[in-house]
């Protein structure tokens, strides 16, 4: 991408920037606490020290980094009612503040290194929510439940408090949505209503997690609830099983103090992170797949000993033990490749920040991604064309000042992104502008054809060249290169894109995409016509079939025709590809795959290589279009789908194909 | 109790589906050839972003040639893509122009020598005025229960 936006350019200001702010914050710090104990005030030090926390709220958000968001954010809110009070920030207040410097100075570091930016402390966020700022004692420690830190608000562990404080019992409980259950009408809602009627309800989160047969949707509740009921009660009101309702141990939280650790020794906070480069995790996957093969060879020969009458009980429970460990294995991986929402976001604040023009056009970003969290090779494919939706809401959508306050509207226009995953393992991101629409009629005389509906109107955006034959599309609210965005989504992720507009308020893209999906190096060619695939990795060599004398040999009538030829020194047998898979062929197969089975060289006879690409490959999941060698399928980039063939698999086939007699 | 119902053309015959089953329709030019699928599989179409196998009803239905033996699709060809419980397929049908409003209570099983033959395909038929005679066709089955479960 030619026109992405370089962090570094700005990383170094930001920095230089903070660490000077940082600096005067402690300063100021250490002033109030002298003057508190000689019982003085500093108004004028407080708000100094308000504007600082202010500016490094307002930088760090710029740059993306929400932890020091957060952490200034909260101590500028307690500076604030201080300012109120007259200027009076008790001792407790200071602590915390020096802490708060502390640590956002700790993540400017971070930053600095490269390193990824701790989380921002629950335990201190919490304390200056609560903090009593004119006081010199620390508020009521927090509660914390394990497994649900950081995703409870401060309402919501003064429940749990309560509910311990009482002697109450605490659980978790999951609720997997599967077509079982809906089937029998349980939904999250009335599981919500039946584990409510038990108890305590006090949050339902949902998480993703690749489909398995835990979670058949990809979607698994969780619930937390404070309840007298028995375990087994519980479990049927979630319609789960008892070994599935855990026990929460929760702790109260130490407030947090300043210990500060030594500099050399500052460990991230919260989550531990280790980077990998996702080529490794590709390596691990290759891996796992070979490993999958080699499970199957090894059913086949458990399945042969077991006909040859050989006791294979225990071999069997083993490979099936072995199939759960693979599975979990898979999981494991699929998980470590998911990458949060809001990393991947990160550059887009840049990019708007370096579109707004102060004065002339005004842009505030909203992100609201909550936890989401997406596979890497899917959120790199997809940051482009969100780059693109975001230029354009701003190049294009959003009007300068002057024509937003002609309009009524705010002086700076909104983007909003929104996150959300749906069902069947999908994240949905709303792009949302409140500019000034998209003129359907504009479009609909430019495009030659009346537009009546907003599938038609983004078919026609999205046409490429559409927007580049004349630039006064520019006015009509949507810029160049939407058949990128759609080509992203829908070709290369097979997802999904919709639009929604209104002139003069503005234009929603909402972008539907997979959390996973399985990326192959495949080479395409012809046969019979029709274009195939398969995997780069199964395919041994490409040939030349016309360099070869090819020898028939016999074959019983009906069996499938199979020549050999001569290739340094061994024969190959060469499969007739078209013939085999019954497509009728009239072209002279002139290319041979060559693939290996058992050992054995197969060669595969088709008419010619198209190419080689990366692509998205989608099961198919249909009875109807399920068929031994077809491994999936898909899209070339020409909206049809093209089969990925498996042509080891088709090699097995080979000595079981008899001809068709024409009935 | 009535229902809404799309209506289609296979063969000169007519037929309807409840619109409950039916997702959307979408207009068609061709399908991906799946070797080694039942005869009766025009394909693999791509509807939105999710892979669709289209059911030829010409072919399903008997009526040759389907347009899995021509490949000649005609301007009005039309898939009206089913949902099932979990699963989605196409129907591939001459022609389905009408929506209508039909009352199920004057649904009647189909004539005996017509069941044996349609091998259960139509579950019912119904008439509406003038004359107009319509088939009802059991999607499940259309769209390969028994495949489903072999």
């Amino acid at each position: 991408m030619g026109d992405q936006v370089d962090l570094k350019e700005f990383v170094g200001g930001f920095i230089a920037e903070s660490d000077q702010l940082t600096a005067s914050a402690t300063a100021g710090l250490l002033e109030i606490e002298q003057a508190n104990a000689r019982n003085e005030l500093r108004p004028k030090t407080v708000r100094d020290l308000f504007r600082a926390l202010h500016t490094l709220k307002g930088l760090a958000g710029m740059m993306g980094i929400e932890p020091i968001v957060e952490l200034a954010h909260a101590f500028e809110t307690v500076l604030r009612s201080a300012d109120q009070a007259g200027g009076r920030l008790g001792a407790r207040g200071v602590e915390l503040g020096l802490i708060t410097v502390r640590g956002i100075a700790e993540r400017v570091r971070a930053v600095a290194d490269d390193r990824p930016v701790p989380r921002a402390p629950d335990g201190l966020l919490d304390e200056l929510a609560r903090v009593d700022i004119t006081g010199t004692s620390a508020a009521p420690a927090p509660y914390v439940a394990h497994g649900w830190d950081g995703r409870l608000a401060p309402g919501e562990r003064t429940q749990l408090a309560a509910a311990l404080a009482a002697n109450k019992k605490i659980y978790t409980l999951t609720f997997a949505p599967s077509d079982a259950t809906s089937s029998k009408g349980v939904t999250i809602a009335t599981v919500r209503s039946a584990v409510a009627a038990l108890g305590e309800l006090i949050k339902v989160a949902p998480r993703s997690q690749p489909a398995s047969a835990d979670a058949p949707a990809g979607l698994l509740f969780e619930l937390l609830v404070v309840s007298d009921a028995s375990v087994e009660q519980l479990a049927e009101a979630a319609s789960s099983t008892p070994g599935r309702v855990m026990p929460v141990v929760g702790e109260a939280v130490a407030p947090a103090s300043l210990e500060l650790p030594a500099d050399d020794e500052i460990a991230p906070i919260g989550r531990s992170v280790v980077r990998v480069d996702l080529g490794r995790l590709d390596e691990l996957q290759d891996a796992l797949s070979a490993l999958v093969v080699s499970r199957f060879r090894l059913e086949r020969q458990v399945a042969a000993l077991a006909a040859a009458g050989v006791d294979v009980r225990g071999l069997r429970e083993t490979c099936e033990q072995q199939g759960r460990q693979l599975r979990e294995l898979r999981r494991g991986i699929l998980r470590a490749r998911m990458v949060r929402v809001a990393d991947v976001l990160e550059p887009l604040s840049l990019i708007v920040r370096s579109l707004t023009k102060p004065g002339v056009k005004e842009v505030r970003l909203e992100l609201d991604v909550r936890d989401s969290e997406l596979d890497k090779a899917v959120a790199d494919r997809l940051l482009p064309a969100l780059v693109h939706l975001v230029r354009n809401a701003i190049d294009h959508a959003i009007e300068p000042i002057v024509d937003r306050e002609k309009a009524g509207k705010p002086r700076a226009g909104t983007l909003r992104i929104e996150c959300r995953e749906g069902a069947g393992n999908e994240l949905e991101i709303a792009i949302r502008d409140d500019g000034r629409g998209i003129d359907r009629d504009a479009i609909g005389r430019r495009a030659g054809k009346p537009i009546l509906d907003t599938a038609t109107l983004l078919d026609v955006i999205a046409t490429p060249g559409f927007s580049t034959r004349d630039s006064a599309t520019e006015t009509s609210g949507r810029g160049f290169g939407m058949d990128i965005v759609r080509r992203i989504v829908v070709s290369d992720l097979g997802g999904e894109l919709a639009l929604d507009t209104a002139v003069g308020r503005g234009t929603t893209f909402t972008l539907t995409v997979p959390l996973t999906i399985a990326i192959i190096d495949v080479f395409s060619f012809e046969c019979a016509q029709q274009a195939f695939v398969v995997p780069v990795a199964t395919v041994e060599e490409i040939f030349e079939l016309g360099d070869h004398n090819a020898v028939t040999g016999p074959s019983a009538k009906g069996r499938l025709p199979i020549a050999l030829i001569e290739r340094r020194g061994k024969p190959v047998q060469i499969i007739p590809l078209g013939t085999l898979l019954r497509i009728p062929c009239e072209v002279t197969a002139k290319k041979a795959l060559v693939v290996r089975r058992n050992g054995e060289a197969l060669a595969f006879a088709v008419d010619r290589m198209l190419g080689r690409h990366e692509v998205v490959v989608r099961p198919i999941d249909d009875v109807l279009a399920r068929v031994p060698g077809v491994a999936g399928a898909t899209d070339l980039g020409d909206g049809r789908p093209t089969l990925l063939l498996d042509l080891v698999e088709l090699g097995a086939g080979v000595s079981n194909w008899r001809e068709v007699q024409p009935s | 109790m009535t229902g809404l119902h799309v209506a289609f053309k296979v063969g000169g015959a007519e037929y309807v589906v409840s619109a409950d089953q039916v997702l959307h329709l979408e207009s068609f030019t061709e399908a991906t050839h799946i070797p080694g699928a039942p005869a009766f599989v025009a394909g693999l179409v791509q509807v939105r972003g999710k892979l669709v196998p289209v059911v030829d009803l010409r072919s399903r239905f008997g009526i040759t040639p389907g347009w899995s033996a021509t490949r000649e699709h005609q301007l009005d060809n039309r898939v009206i893509v089913v949902s099932v419980g979990s699963r989605v397929a196409g129907l591939l049908v001459d022609s389905a122009r009408d929506v209508l409003r039909l009352d199920e209570s004057t649904f009647q099983p189909p004539p005996d020598l017509v069941g044996v033959q349609a091998a259960g395909f139509v579950k019912a038929v119904t008439t509406i005025p003038p004359s107009r005679l319509l088939l009802v066709v059991d999607v499940p089955r259309v769209i390969g229960e028994e495949v489903a479960h072999a």
